[in-house]
């Protein structure tokens, strides 16, 4: 799919975006409520075959921020589906890894890292944190100090 | 070579009560049997694969050193000395307390680069457990540590450690006697 085809794909689901934001020609930003980040992918993972890239998960004080990175391999243009998470006491957003089972560990390390619990995850389960860490203590929370 | 090396002499030598001035002779056949052929077994307690790569280095024929009897081994039981690359993570702490445990006394611990010798650029991160010495300290207080720090210690470096470390099982003055006295022969055959 070459460049212009997919901006006039992407166009589709500008009614479930709060936004659209061109950094360069193949960077492209799509910021979105948690609620609808599911659909987005999936039209994006299903209906586009864009490439599931990586997820990253931001502690920005008020917020969380979830990205979801995809790739266009053919134009090599990365779309990011960028969502927030905005209750810090028991955040919660949908899981992308019934749709795309690629996605399971990097959710599983956001869980650990971030205490995002991601709904419909098949198995939520300790990744990366030692056995001997207590629970609850997220360490790339900004109020964590080591 | 010197200046990618630090090698805490003075340390490995405080550590030879143990071993060394106990004139047992099955003390001093634990240290010749010890320095004869060093067969190391490599431990990664959480590192980026950069010193390993270098220890893998050192098998390959360009540096080859199995010519000085270094020889991995699958075992700790089977090992002389542990070589230890990575920041001691707070998950690979107990096992290389265990790893250490079950490695034949007396053995060499050597601290292969920059974060083994002192956390690097992890210091204060949520998952480090502590430098490897300390680790290690907490299980055997008089342990023979040698560091070779560096990211990565270049192979020679590593060579140079191992042979320093060596040296400073000894006492001094007969090891130059018995080894520096020796002529060099730049090409023997």
């Amino acid at each position: 799919m070459q460049q212009n085809e997919l901006d006039r794909q992407l166009s589709q689901i500008r009614d479930r975006l709060t936004g659209i934001d061109r950094k360069a020609g193949n960077r492209v930003f799509l910021t979105c409520e948690s609620e609808h980040v599911y659909e987005i992918c999936r039209f994006l993972f299903s209906e586009l075959g864009l490439r599931f890239v990586i997820s990253t998960g931001i502690d920005a004080t008020d917020y969380f921020e979830v990205l979801h990175h995809f790739s266009n391999d053919e134009s090599g243009c990365i779309v990011t589906v960028k969502t927030f998470v905005r209750n810090r006491e028991s955040p919660e957003l949908d899981s992308i890894t019934p749709l795309i089972p690629g996605a399971e560990w990097i959710e599983r390390e956001m869980h650990d890292l971030l205490g995002i619990t991601f709904r419909h995850h098949p198995n939520l389960q300790r990744l990366i944190l030692a056995d001997d860490w207590p629970e609850g203590v997220y360490p790339m929370r900004k109020e964590v100090q080591t | 070579m010197d200046n990618g090396l630090l090698i805490i002499e003075e340390e490995a030598r405080t550590a030879l009560p143990i071993v060394n001035h106990q004139s047992s002779i099955i003390n001093r056949l634990r240290l010749w049997s010890l320095k004869k052929s060093i067969w190391v077994f490599h431990v990664n307690t959480g590192a980026c694969n950069n010193c390993d790569i270098e220890i893998v280095n050192l098998l390959t024929p360009k540096f080859d050193v199995e010519r000085f009897g270094i020889k991995l081994v699958g075992s700790p039981r089977h090992a002389d000395a542990l070589l230890v690359t990575g920041v001691g993570t707070r998950q690979a702490a107990k096992r290389l307390q265990e790893v250490y445990r079950q490695t034949a006394k007396p053995c060499v611990v050597f601290c292969m680069g920059a974060c083994a010798c002192g956390t690097g650029i992890f210091e204060g991160a949520y998952h480090v457990a502590g430098p490897v010495d300390n680790i290690i300290r907490q299980v055997d207080p008089n342990a023979i540590i040698a560091y070779v720090p560096g990211c990565p210690p270049k192979p020679q470096a590593m060579i140079m450690g191992v042979v320093k470390a060596l040296s400073a099982l000894q006492p001094k003055e007969k090891y130059a006697t018995e080894r520096i006295g020796q002529t060099v022969v730049a090409n023997p055959g």
